[in-house]
């Protein structure tokens, strides 16, 4: 037996790291739905009940939807997405000051704080697809070969959501500013985002300024795929890819800098 | 020897308080224009000036060889458990570098890891994954793990209905199956009974027989003697000092007997716990003819008296006093036993506990007292490690020596039969 002397702590098995990533997402899912009634259910009502509201609001008073598509299905396409981004971010930025009892007290990569929090979201997302694929079966659109560019906006989604969850997780142990500007640009950006109009109603002279939103292209992505079976915007959909490649780079670079110090702020 | 932890001028400093505020940056770096240039200070409007940052530990530099069991004491505040994080990165020095071989299993808190609303058996597996091992290395232990903390019965009742004893058994039973090269332990056997605490020690001194390393943060100068072979002495964030057990442990129980003379009130205040509705605030020693001492002879009279004081009324509290040898425990306990003497006790009183004849051998002991409530539920004061007092080998002392241990003299007749096998 050797013993060789190490300034950083011995690299966690691949194997383990997974183990203890699915084991703190489970931790998570079963934290919050164990003592509820509906449990898992609840993952839906959130699209759901939202979904309705804007079919109510944005599109029966406001005629906001394109024409020929049920309004329910626009939306909802839109929905499952975004709250899987929101409630990622949202949850996520308070996760390593809500794990400070660990933090403090063992050793172990600290990302896979935030990263189960997104798992989480995932299942979520997973439930809320299924009901996603209900309203498919019920609506009919015409699928085609677009539907298969689907899981393209998928990544780009995850690879952003993960990004910006670290970089916010990370900073919040700094300054619990943090929290509160992460709540407040999330309701906003609910409606800066082209959730319950399509980025076809915005004016050409504001259009830059979705673009730089990856959101925007993961939504229109997505139902141009699986809604209206037609190209997604192409040009789009490569900056947001680029977008959130560099910011999920730049975010965990920055987070491997700072989780040294968690433990003597947090 | 190799060595497996390896500090090299190891200091960590901390931000006094919180991070600092808008309001601080701008006073600071106005401050800063006016010509201030000292970074260790910050400036708060209502505080003004002050120190920004405290030094944890400085200028740690040692070594520790595989297989050492390593008492780690020294006073509150010390930098004990600050030296554990360092080891285990759960935070890294400000300057110098820290050395591991191994895994390490760091002790600082049982369970930390587990989640009430899970039960036993998903909370094994979510803790023994904190500390980096796979499903499968789990699945093949969890039997193991379960049976040494005792909690079979419990396995699959969500943990927020375990007490906090079985919490911290199945929380230290996950740490030491989880096969650490090092294991880290602060404080943590204070909980849960005896039989459990026992097992425990045994747990870790295997760990030490079997060419581990552990790092051992207690206040319990028994258990650490009986565990560590070295003990490292910290006090203000320094290594006072690092050597063989049995002398270090004989020069820090001395300095805080000296500090007991030059005042009772200090000594008293290190190594204890209780709820604080009664303190004791001084102990004396007395001998026959009423001299306050701090050694007695052999078989000679000693009078104990202890003064305490209670913050409140307190109903027919029990005392404790106790004769404890560093090295093994008690060796005698009195008790006041009647409680009518002191039916409410409120403000400042006093105890006293004669022995007429002292029958214990030549060595040193210490004084450990406590009071309790009649049922002994509530600990108002504990004080393990009290005065230290000698006693001298007096008039007529048996010359046997080594051939007998023991803390007590009794008058005996020891026969040796010498029989003659038959041919």
């Amino acid at each position: 037996m050797t013993d060789t002397l190490l300034d950083r702590s011995e690299r966690m098995s691949a194997a383990a790291y997974l183990e203890l990533l699915s084991n703190l997402t489970r931790r998570e899912v079963k934290g919050r739905y164990s003592q509820s009634f509906f449990g898992f259910a609840w993952a839906v009502a959130q699209p759901l009940a939202t979904m309705l509201v804007f079919a109510f609001v944005f599109g029966r008073m406001g005629q906001m939807g394109p024409a020929g598509v049920p309004y329910p299905l626009f939306a909802y396409a839109a929905l499952v997405p975004w709250f899987f981004f929101s409630n990622s971010v949202s949850s996520g930025t308070m996760a390593i000051v809500t794990y400070r009892n660990i933090v403090t007290k063992t050793y172990f990569p600290r990302e896979i704080i935030p990263l189960a929090q997104v798992g989480s979201r995932l299942l979520d997302l997973a439930a809320a697809a299924g009901l996603f694929a209900l309203m498919l079966a019920w609506y009919r659109p015409h699928l085609g070969v677009w539907a298969a560019t689907a899981p393209i906006f998928l990544l780009i989604l995850f690879a952003f959501t993960v990004g910006l969850t670290l970089l916010t997780s990370a900073t919040n142990v700094f300054y619990r500013d943090v929290g509160p500007v992460v709540t407040i640009a999330l309701q906003l950006w609910l409606f800066l985002t082209p959730i319950a109009y399509p980025l076809a109603n915005v004016p050409a002279k504001y259009r830059w300024f979705f673009a730089l939103n990856p959101l925007t292209a993961v939504i229109e992505g997505t139902r141009a795929s699986l809604v209206l079976n037609s190209a997604p915007d192409w040009g789009l959909t490569a900056i947001a890819a680029a977008t959130s490649v560099a910011l999920l780079a730049g975010a965990y670079a920055l987070f491997k800098t700072l989780d040294r110090f968690f433990a003597d702020v947090i | 020897m190799s060595t497996v932890i390896h500090l090299d001028r190891v200091s960590k400093r901390y931000r006094a308080g919180r991070s600092r505020t808008f309001t601080e940056m701008m006073t600071s770096n106005i401050g800063r224009l006016a010509g201030r240039r000292d970074d260790d200070q910050v400036f708060s409007l209502t505080l003004g000036a002050r120190s920004a940052t405290i030094w944890a530990v400085r200028d740690l530099d040692f070594e520790v060889p595989r297989g050492a069991g390593l008492g780690v004491i020294g006073p509150n505040g010390a930098g004990k458990t600050t030296l554990l994080k360092l080891i285990s990165r759960v935070t890294w020095p400000t300057s110098g570098r820290v050395r591991v071989a191994g895994r390490v299993v760091s002790l600082i808190e049982l369970g930390a890891g587990f989640h009430p609303e899970l039960t036993g058996r998903e909370n094994v597996y979510l803790g023994a994954g904190l500390f980096g091992l796979t499903r499968r290395e789990i699945a093949a232990k969890f039997d193991a793990i379960v049976a040494f903390a005792g909690v079979e019965r419990m396995i699959d009742a969500p943990m927020k209905r375990y007490s906090s004893g079985l919490y911290a058994r199945l929380g230290f039973s996950v740490a030491v199956h989880s096969d650490p090269d090092i294991v880290l332990v602060d404080e943590v056997l204070a909980v849960g009974d005896a039989a459990f605490r026992r097992r425990a020690m045994d747990a870790l001194r295997g760990f030490i027989d079997g060419g581990r390393t552990v790092l051992f943060i207690s206040h319990d100068m028994w258990n650490v003697r009986r565990l560590c072979d070295r003990i490292l002495w910290m006090d203000e964030g320094r290594v006072r000092a690092y050597g063989p057990s049995a002398e270090i442990a004989e020069r820090y129980m001395s300095e805080v007997n000296l500090e007991a003379l030059a005042n009772e009130r200090a000594a008293l205040q290190s190594h204890r716990r209780g709820t604080g509705e009664i303190r004791f605030t001084a102990v004396r020693l007395f001998d026959a003819a009423g001299r306050a001492v701090q050694s007695i002879a052999a078989g000679g009279a000693l009078t104990i008296a202890a003064e305490y004081a209670a913050s409140q009324p307190v109903r027919a509290p029990l005392f404790q006093v106790s004769i404890v040898d560093v090295d093994t425990g008690f060796v005698v306990s009195t008790a006041s036993s009647d409680p009518s003497a002191a039916p409410v006790v409120d403000g400042a009183g006093s105890v006293r506990v004669t022995f007429p004849a002292l029958p214990l051998k030549p060595r040193h002991y210490v004084l450990r007292l406590a009071v309790f409530d009649r049922r002994r539920t509530v600990e108002y004061d504990y004080v393990s490690a009290g005065p230290r007092f000698v006693v001298t080998g007096g008039a007529g002392a048996s010359d046997a020596g080594d051939e007998e241990d023991g803390f007590v003299s009794l008058p005996y007749e020891f026969d040796v039969c010498a029989v003659s096998r038959a041919i």
